[in-house]
């Protein structure tokens, strides 16, 4: 049967791995659920591992139901039994968190991509080459 | 000129498997000495204007469609790669320009003691030729592809002036500097295929974006649909895209006659040639020389020695991240390296190891690549937003390369099962990391903390190895003056067949401790030449 991902339970999830801070809500409560699955539907390893995690969460007993630190037990557990689906599941909800322009706000960033705008490069100055320079040359001789 | 004006019915004097940094520097060297030149590429050209780093999504481009690791990136064009019995994962893009388009552009030199690690060391084999030999050939590339840096390094032979001045260090980079100033280490600026200033035809200076490795968008990265390719094409070489070579075909002699193709639409087509050229990689090379067995060649093309495919080398890589609190570094400038330490490069017999390494310092990283980390990640939980809040340009990292001596069984084979998408069988990588190199980066990751520490940092995170960094493929045709032990001669040139050559990192006996690209290229351009003084009966 095609996997269907349950988006509260991935919401959740999330909140548990990157919970809310300051004004901002966590990351499943930010509404970036639906995000992940759209970005992992484009992916089969992405796919597979928000399926690997969210079948072994569903598994484990009502996961919404329990209290915080019930359900980081359990995503530890996940943790330690699916280590390489669980630590591509959180790449992406990693990533996927630090794309959204509030979360770059909160770390005074600019958030725009590296292109087209880019930066200023500064002036080349060989004074910082003062020191090492000094040194005599010391390849070795064949 | 496009695919649809090729004509693969007529003889080419010179066929080229491959578009990269080698395939584009002999293309270029030939068509430009008046050979006829065909290159046939399974990729495609690059759009600049298309790079992912103009879009918002581009971290996490970075680990699909845009990845460097064939496996996770998975276009058409590129074929898998079976590390399962691999320490390393082999990375590489495929495409005109090859790997230059996703590269770092970190372009040191090999040392002259890596072309005599045997007299020197007693270890793995001497190149039958020497620095001095390449060196010609590495100052005309250094001038093609483009070369910030200065000259005066202490740890290597003197060397011409470089065409730009060094890319600025930037505040990360001044502040290791200094550390290993303090230290009485060495360390030098890195030369880089980065434009510091306008250089090439409509390429700019470098905008200091700060995340170049994904294709440079305003192409001051160096890469061979920039230079080398424009001047093969003006010079009539014709660039086949989107074509998949089965293998390379041989007459009743054993002679090399051209390849057997599938083109962009997949027609099967067999283009005839004077002399094929070899520049698929030190992974693609060995997989379509094995893939062409035939009854004379029933262990795969110049193969009787057997060393096609054997001592796959890498390099291996680890590395050191200090954590700066309040540093607020920049994150800008190229990706790449701003300064290079060959302090312990050579043989120390004082030492567990022999050969050594280089360190290579980068420039910071985005929000989503902090986070995933890798040395280690930020963690989950409670506690994400103040490490977040503590590592975010906070971070300065020193990684180290080391020199990866050569062993028969670390090696490219072809795999049972496992094919691409026509159906030719992927290449399996079998390798282990040696003793050599696992008590070399011990060495330098013990060496590497007291640099940071030097800078102030605040905490350390090691990395003990890097697995997805095979990015530089190297010694599974090599060369030597035995016929019986390597593949190719000091010219690139087959001693099985005498119209195949090799130019990629195939040929390589040693890799030293630094990336490989400008040597690889300085033998493309060597063996070019080689043919055009040597070579006179492969012109029709």
């Amino acid at each position: 049967m095609a996997f269907k991902p349950d988006i509260n339970l991935l919401a959740a999830a999330m909140d548990r791995v990157i919970p809310p801070v300051d004004d901002l809500a966590g990351a499943g409560g930010m509404g970036l659920a639906e995000v992940v699955v759209e970005k992992s539907q484009a992916d089969d390893r992405f796919w597979d591992a928000l399926s690997t995690v969210l079948n072994a969460l569903a598994s484990s007993n009502e996961f919404l139901a329990n209290s915080g630190d019930a359900q980081e037990d359990a995503l530890r557990s996940v943790e330690s039994l699916q280590p390489v689906a669980f630590n591509l599941w959180l790449d992406v909800v990693y990533t996927i968190y630090y794309m959204q322009p509030e979360v770059h706000r909160r770390l005074s960033w600019h958030g725009r991509p590296p292109q087209p705008d880019g930066n200023v490069m500064p002036p080349w100055d060989e004074s910082v080459l003062d020191v090492t320079r000094q040194r005599e040359p010391f390849w070795r001789q064949v | 000129m496009t695919n649809a004006d090729h004509n693969p019915k007529r003889t080419a004097e010179v066929l080229i498997v491959g578009a990269g940094a080698s395939g584009a520097a002999v293309a270029a060297s030939l068509a430009e000495d008046g050979f006829d030149v065909v290159c046939i590429e399974q990729g495609h050209w690059q759009d600049a204007s298309k790079f992912p780093t103009v879009k918002p999504d581009y971290e996490l481009r970075a680990m699909s469609s845009w990845s460097i690791n064939p496996n996770k990136r998975k276009l058409p064009e590129d074929y898998p790669v079976n590390n399962d019995d691999s320490a390393i994962e082999p990375v590489m893009f495929n495409g005109v320009g090859g790997s230059t388009i996703l590269w770092a552009a970190h372009t040191p030199r090999l040392h002259p003691s890596d072309f005599r690690v045997k007299t020197l060391d007693g270890v793995a084999d001497d190149w039958p030729i020497s620095y001095e030999d390449l060196e010609p050939w590495y100052d005309l590339n250094d001038h093609v592809m483009g070369c910030a840096g200065i000259a005066g390094d202490p740890a290597n032979p003197p060397r011409s002036e470089r065409p730009m001045t060094p890319i600025p260090l930037g505040k990360d980079g001044e502040m290791l500097a200094g550390a290993f100033d303090r230290l009485g280490w060495h360390w030098w600026p890195s030369d880089n295929y980065v434009n510091s200033t306008r250089y090439g035809e409509g390429r700019d200076a470098c905008n200091f974006c700060g995340h170049n490795m994904m294709g440079c968008y305003q192409r001051a990265k160096s890469s061979t649909d920039l230079n080398y390719w424009p001047r093969a094409v003006d010079h009539g070489a014709e660039l086949v895209t989107g074509a998949r070579v089965r293998e390379i075909t041989t007459d009743s002699s054993g002679r090399a006659t051209g390849v057997n193709y599938q083109d962009a639409e997949g027609n099967d087509q067999h283009q005839a040639a004077r002399a094929v050229v070899m520049a698929a990689n030190g992974v693609g090379t060995p997989r379509l020389l094995l893939m062409s067995k035939s009854e004379n060649h029933p262990n795969g093309l110049a193969n009787s020695s057997g060393m096609v495919g054997k001592n796959l080398m890498f390099h291996v890589y680890a590395g050191v991240t200090g954590i700066f609190p309040d540093h607020e570094g920049e994150w800008v400038g190229p990706a790449a390296n701003m300064i290079l330490s060959q302090e312990f490069y050579e043989t120390d017999p004082g030492r567990d190891f022999v050969r050594g390494y280089s360190y290579q310092t980068g420039r910071g990283q985005g929000p989503g690549s902090t986070a995933r980390g890798g040395s280690p990640r930020v963690p989950w939980g409670a506690d994400h937003h103040a490490q977040m809040q503590r590592r975010f340009r906070n971070t300065v990292g020193l990684g180290v390369i080391g020199d990866d001596l050569p062993e028969q069984h670390n090696s490219v084979s072809l795999d049972p099962n496992l094919t691409d998408n026509s159906g030719l069988p992927a290449p399996k990588i079998t390798y282990t990391v040696s003793d050599n190199s696992r008590a070399l980066l011990d060495h330098a990751l013990i060496q590497g903390q007291k640099v940071l520490e030097e800078a102030g940092a605040d905490e350390i995170m090691v990395n003990r190895f890097s697995r997805e960094a095979g990015w530089h493929l190297m010694g599974t045709a090599r060369m030597g003056d035995d016929p019986e032990r390597s593949v190719v001669d000091s010219n690139g040139q087959s001693h099985d067949i005498d119209n195949l050559f090799i130019v990629d990192g195939s040929v390589f006996v040693t890799g030293g401790a630094v990336n490989p690209t400008p040597t690889i290229q300085a033998i493309a351009l060597r063996t070019a030449d080689y043919i055009t003084n040597e070579r006179e009966d492969l012109k029709a």
